[in-house]
């Protein structure tokens, strides 16, 4: 503990006693009043104090970050050779040119990733609306076992069915296919998908589904007129987590994909980092890092609520 | 309206709207329209997951080549196992490992949650900087890992060199010692946004009355904090503890792509000793074994952790 004590330090000496006071209920949460709005008691000095720890904080786990974007834009020979003052400022975008017009290929990389990552978030949030439809609004013998059997696939951890999985998507002549791929992805993100959906669709006021069946809808239409719009944060939710999952997932990739031409990015720069296509070059390395963590950041940034949501869900119910 | 209907929510699951109550043929056509929506889901995990789960027992029992016939050869590959230096070698390593990264997640990860959980002008701010390292993902990071921890050109040594610490052309990477040092050191930065988030999201959902009356009662900071907030945070803290625990137990990407198990096999985690003999020897008999008994001991570690974490909470 006392390791990391000094982190919240100036924010609990400030006003310990309001600390609880000013908690926030949860994003999703039920009862309770909303916090007392300690803020305005607190002595400005107190959240000046809170505000640098934080900044200081914050910089332990975004500075090592910002520092390899600022390294990928540093030539390769800055970047293979002992730091020197004199070439350490020149930056150039010199290692993003090779890497994306080389004969590395990596813009195919990038699109294959691409590929498979929307089509997992589609797939998934298809799938899970689909599912949570079902299990939320229709009783059905033996729903309850079904249920079970889907989240059972949260229980089994995916590497440890890489081999039967191989065989079998070879037989399926799924192995080295983006859509075989994307569909082993679609799977491991079901549980979690299928949880999230089937929770909004229980949250669902039940005189909506009925006005909308008095009112003559079908089943599907139900779904996809009325419910819908009521029900699409749970289909972010599903969608951003696969996209995710997909974007930065190595193992599946490296075992199913043996086609240099199909593989998704983060296997791709494996054999950068191993000098397949010659010398080994950090810079193109660092270069395609940077390209494989630029959209996980702009997509996290724009729809966290979604994954906060997820999570809180997941945290507090699982 | 979300607020009138979440008392009455718990009974309406179990009373059915009206058009599912009419007629039993009615209601025969909507348990078959369930049945319908729900087969897509059960399908995939029937096909990818659940099959595979059966076939890899299947393939256990057997010497399954990666291409050839196969025969029968019952608890073969199981009994090799107790003598393969290499597997055993890695799953101690990976439990060693495990044990050696998760006191420091979780604690780095509560402490970060204490701080983020007000609704302190920052926080939010706070909570996705933090956040950051676990949403980008541990392969790209891995990479710059390599980069950095380069003998004499990598950032790691410069900095740390300047400190007195290491010398400018210690090896990371060679040595089983300061490679697993640096994974750890890694994986600590990477995860603990994870467990923050999870426990800044139990932390939240406590009713605030009760910080209000051990005020009042003159309980301190750090007794308040012990007697309310970690008793009733146990549900979380056990989902979390699950998640890193099985997460390092499952450990791949960082010691294929920084030190591809070396030196020799001393840094290889069970995951990769699984992929290796499967795709590296072709022995995928020994691999799916391999692969029942992590299903096993995963099983065990989860059901032991939360046993253990939510038994005596009432």
């Amino acid at each position: 503990m006392a390791s990391v004590r000094s982190g919240h330090q100036p924010g609990a000496r400030s006003s310990p006693a309001s600390d609880p006071g000013t908690r926030r209920q949860a994003p999703g949460g039920r009862a309770g009043t909303a916090g007392r709005g300690g803020v305005g008691r607190r002595t400005s000095g107190g959240l000046g104090l809170y505000i640098m720890a934080g900044v200081l904080i914050s910089a332990v786990f975004v500075v090592p970050l910002l520092w390899e974007m600022f390294r990928s834009l540093q030539p390769e020979s800055t970047v293979s050779n002992p730091p020197s003052a004199a070439t350490f400022g020149h930056l150039t975008f010199a290692n993003y040119r090779t890497l994306l017009s080389g004969q590395d290929d990596i813009i195919r990389n990038v699109m294959n990733s691409l590929i498979v990552a929307v089509l997992t978030a589609a797939l998934t949030a298809a799938v899970s609306t689909m599912a949570g439809y079902g299990f939320g609004l229709f009783r059905f013998r033996g729903s309850g076992l079904v249920f079970g059997l889907v989240l059972l696939a949260f229980m089994i951890p995916f590497q440890a069915v890489l081999t039967p999985l191989f065989l079998e998507l070879h037989f399926m002549h799924l192995l080295n296919s983006l859509i075989g791929l994307a569909l082993f992805y679609t799977t491991f993100n079901l549980p979690v998908g299928v949880y999230v959906m089937r929770n909004s669709f229980l949250q669902v006021p039940r005189e909506i589904v009925d006005a909308a069946r008095v009112d003559g809808a079908s089943v599907t239409r139900t779904l996809l007129s009325v419910l819908r719009p009521l029900v699409l944060p749970g289909i972010a939710t599903s969608a951003l987590y696969a996209f995710l999952f997909s974007w930065t997932e190595f193992l599946g990739a490296l075992s199913f994909m043996t086609n240099d031409s199909l593989f998704t990015l983060p296997v791709a720069l494996s054999n950068v980092e191993t000098g397949t296509y010659g010398a080994i070059n950090y810079g193109l390395l660092l270069a395609g890092a940077v390209i494989a963590m630029i959209p996980c950041i702009v997509v996290y940034v724009a729809l966290q609520r979604y994954y906060v949501r997820g999570l809180v869900s997941g945290a507090l119910k699982g | 309206m979300a607020a009138t209907e979440a008392p009455g929510a718990a009974p309406a699951a179990v009373r059915r709207p009206r058009w599912l109550r009419r007629r039993s043929a009615a209601d025969r056509r909507n348990a078959r329209v369930g049945l319908a929506f729900t087969f897509p889901a059960l399908l995939l995990v029937g096909a990818f997951a659940l099959f595979p789960l059966g076939f890899g027992v299947y393939i256990s029992l057997t010497n399954w080549p990666l291409v050839g016939p196969y025969h029968f050869i019952g608890l073969s590959n199981y009994s090799s196992l107790i003598h393969d230096s290499v597997f055993l070698q890695s799953i101690l390593f990976t439990l060693k490992y495990t044990a050696i990264v998760t006191i420091p997640i979780f604690v780095v990860g509560y402490a970060l949650a204490v701080f983020v959980r007000s609704n302190r002008r920052g926080t939010t701010v706070f909570r996705t900087l933090i956040f950051l390292p676990y949403i980008v993902g541990l392969v790209a990071e891995s990479y710059m890992a390599v980069v950095e921890l380069q003998p004499s050109s990598g950032t790691a040594n410069f900095v740390l060199s300047k400190l007195g610490i290491v010398s400018d052309t210690t090896a990371w990477t060679v040595r089983t010692g300061l490679a697993t040092t640096a994974i750890c050191i890694l994986v600590v930065w990477f995860a603990s946004g994870l467990t923050m988030m999870l426990l800044m999201a139990g932390m939240q959902s406590i009713p605030t009355e009760l910080y209000e009356s051990a005020r009042v009662d003159g309980a301190s900071w750090w007794s308040a904090e012990r007697r309310i907030t970690m008793p009733l945070l146990r549900r979380s803290i056990a989902l979390s503890l699950i998640i890193s625990v099985v997460g390092s137990f499952l450990a791949f990407n960082q010691f294929f792509i920084i030190t591809d198990g070396g030196p020799g096999t001393s840094t290889e985690s069970v995951v990769m000793s699984i992929f290796q003999t499967a795709f590296a020897d072709t022995d995928v008999g020994l691999a799916s074994a391999m692969s029942v008994v992590l299903i096993i001991v995963v099983g065990l570690i989860t059901f032991v952790q939360f046993h253990y974490l939510q038994g005596d909470v009432d």
